[in-house]
């Protein structure tokens, strides 16, 4: 029983940092109907960039965290003027599984020059630590990491909502030709929304460094979980990411923990199939456009 | 048929066996005792792709053995000179490498690659055409299976069987003393389930109860649960049948969830002098055990020249010393032993010596049974004060062996 509440734990903290990873690429989804398979080589690019500041400067993560969100901003709205925007409108969801599966491996090339393939960890002096209430062990990175989820994903909302460009990604994913009509700047609004959504990136890898060792080629078991997150939640919607990185986390945690770790890897998929096979759109999914 | 076509026929096939004959006695027998020229040696080595580290470390063992070896007049008067080419890790190129080696290049002698599944095709291409292969690593149950006669697994023992000496030393302590119940978290890779399967029939058989053994998949990224599963159990020793990061992963978690065993015994990757310290912290080290073949400041032949190469040639301390490298430093010992007991270095000579006796090495003295697996075992490593000490057997410790671990943090 005690090993059963501490998965659950681990579970419910751990899905806070898979949310961060997701809300990203729900975002560029929502904003451009792009399947970005290049978020888990972003995230581990963010892991890259928060370890060298510390390593080199003493920069703790959290603090870091501005200049590594600006960093993976810049890059995610290179990605898209140089990658995305060439892409034909009728192809481009088709088309950006391959050109951003490109971008991914482009990135884990040049982290490999840059860093070779070491294995390498941010340890910070809290990285291990843990509180322990009522026997159980709560994990600071991952309280924090939780924490950070709530209010990064909390910002998200109130750029989408509350902001003009906000109310500009908005009004391209419900309806692109009204809002070009209206003179919002389609091409503008995609690359600041895929700028927005990789720079999640850089609060999702710095958590994700402390917690574990992570090397060039560790984007591949990323990326296979952060598409069955959003596929679960539902593609384009951030509260759905938030709900499938609890689902998948916690049926992971619980299962390793109590079962097998063997069928653990297998008990999300499970969910994920079952889920769509009742509600093909996912958990919160819309059917038309304007999901965010 | 008719007589006339199998006369044909038969003196055809004749023809063909006595060619053949004679071309594999060609290929195979370089009779390296009588000429004058350079001695060169092929190996097929993983510079690009996923062993590339490991490649480059057994590249670099190659090289120092080489080069001080030609410092010192070479191998019979001989200049030994490396044809070493890059297999980009894949076991398809590495067969490609091989057969242009020994066909095109006719190199006298072949060193093996690294990892199991390359040393596998490697050594089949090395026992078609009659060739020695002395192979660093790949040590997994699979290489032996085929008992190839020219085959010889350069380390003490095959791997699986490297947690050994843990259950020895284990057992030889006094009886109040040895844990009494054990987990066993084990990647699910050919080395490392295995290996602590070994370990657990071992301790089961001598009455060490297992309350937790559990297999899990290499992409699992969080291994929290599993150890928390583990903690919740409370045993005395856990053992980690594990590769490298997973090995990290798991002492991260138990010093997230404030568990410390007694003992924690982890097949691979706290054996990394360099990266454990850096990825679990230098203070959390303290009381791991793991199994080594060499270790800094090992007494063993040759060693001090090697470590002393290795610094001069590549910079860093004793502690930093890759043991792949010092591993494929030991082949060509071993083949420099072979032309000194022999006088003659050639594949058929190498073969059939090393067979019988035993080889020393800056690994330990190594023999090797028929299919080529070596007959002896690894040694118990322990960080203490910061450094891998060797700690078990006792002939060949440094200190110690600091038990029960000490908690975490030192």
């Amino acid at each position: 029983m005690h090993a059963l509440v501490q998965g659950i734990i681990l579970g419910v903290l751990t899905a806070g940092v898979y949310a961060l990873m997701a809300s990203g690429q729900s975002l560029i989804f929502g904003v451009m109907r792009v399947v970005n398979m290049a978020q888990g080589a972003m995230v581990i690019l963010g892991a890259y960039l928060s370890y060298q500041l510390f390593a080199s400067l003493g920069i703790d993560p959290f603090l870091a965290l501005p200049i590594t969100t600006a960093v993976m901003f810049g890059v995610g709205v290179g990605v898209q003027l140089l990658f995305l925007r060439p892409l034909r409108d009728d192809d481009r969801s088709q088309l950006s599984v391959l050109a951003t599966f490109a971008v991914a491996l482009l990135i884990e090339g040049v982290m490999t020059v840059i860093w070779n393939t070491t294995d390498r960890s941010i340890d910070t002096g809290y990285a291990n630590a843990s509180w322990t209430v009522f026997g159980y062990e709560i994990t600071l990175v991952r309280l924090w990491a939780f924490l950070l989820s709530l209010v990064a994903l909390g910002l998200l909302y109130l750029i989408l909502n509350r902001t003009r460009f906000g109310r500009a990604v908005r009004a391209s994913v419900q309806n692109p030709e009204s809002a070009r009509l209206l003179g919002v700047e389609a091409d503008r609004v995609a690359a600041l929304g895929y700028g927005l959504g990789t720079a999640t990136a850089a609060a999702a890898g710095a958590v994700y460094g402390m917690l574990y060792p992570f090397n060039p080629g560790s984007h591949y078991d990323l990326i296979s979980r952060l598409l069955s997150i959003v596929l679960l939640g539902g593609l384009g919607s951030i509260g759905g990411a938030v709900v499938g990185a609890l689902v998948i986390s916690v049926s992971s945690a619980v299962v390793a923990a109590a079962v097998s770790p063997i069928w653990s890897q297998m008990t999300f998929f499970v969910v994920l199939l079952l889920v769509l096979v009742i509600r093909p759109r996912g958990l919160f999914g819309t059917t038309v456009r304007g999901g965010l | 048929m008719s007589k006339h076509n199998r006369l044909w026929h038969r003196s055809l096939t004749a023809t063909v066996a006595a060619l053949l004959a004679v071309g594999c006695a060609s290929g195979g027998g370089s009779n390296g005792g009588g000429s004058t020229g350079p001695l060169v040696i092929g190996a097929s080595v993983s510079l690009t792709g996923d062993f590339s580290d490991s490649g480059k470390a057994v590249q670099h063992g190659y090289q120092l053995w080489a080069n001080m070896v030609n410092a010192s007049g070479g191998i019979l008067g001989r200049q030994i000179r490396l044809d070493i080419v890059d297999d980009a890790s894949s076991p398809t190129q590495v067969v490609t490498n091989y057969q242009n080696l020994i066909n095109k290049d006719h190199v006298d002698l072949t060193f093996g690659p690294f990892s199991t599944l390359l040393t596998i095709p490697a050594s089949q291409v090395a026992k078609r055409y009659g060739y020695a292969f002395l192979a660093p690593a790949g040590g997994g149950p699979a290489v032996f299976q085929p008992n190839l006669h020219n085959f010889f697994f350069v380390q003490p023992a095959p791997t699986v069987q490297s947690g050994d000496v843990l259950v020895k030393y284990l057992l030889s302590l006094p009886a109040d003393q040895r844990p009494t119940t054990a987990a066993y978290a084990e990647l699910d890779d050919p080395f490392s389930a295995p290996l602590a399967e070994e370990i657990r029939q071992k301790l089961e058989a001598a009455g060490v109860r297992t309350v937790y053994k559990q297999v899990y998949p290499s992409e699992t990224m969080d291994l929290s649960p599993i150890m928390g599963a583990i903690a919740a159990l409370h045993p005395d020793l856990i053992v980690g049948g594990t590769q490298n990061e997973d090995s990290y992963n798991q002492v991260k978690s138990l010093v997230q969830l404030k568990y410390s065993p007694k003992f924690l015994f982890q097949s691979n990757g706290a054996n990394s002098p360099l990266e454990f310290p850096d990825q679990v912290g230098a203070a959390n080290t303290e009381g791991i055990m793991a199994p080594a073949d060499w270790y800094p400041g090992s007494k063993a032949t040759g060693s001090a020249a090697f470590t002393a190469a290795y610094i001069k040639a590549y910079g860093g301390t004793a502690q930093s010393v890759d043991d792949s490298s010092a591993e494929a430093y030991a082949v060509g010992q071993v083949l420099s032993e072979v032309a000194n007991k022999t006088h003659k270095i050639d594949n058929d000579t190498i073969i059939s010596t090393l067979h019988s006796g035993t080889w020393p090495t800056l690994l330990g003295n190594l023999s090797w049974s028929a299919n080529g697996a070596p007959n002896g075992e690894f040694n118990l490593v322990q960080w203490q004060g910061g450094k891998l000490l060797p700690v078990y057997p006792p002939s060949i410790a440094q200190a110690k062996p600091e038990a029960p671990k000490p908690n975490w943090g030192g």
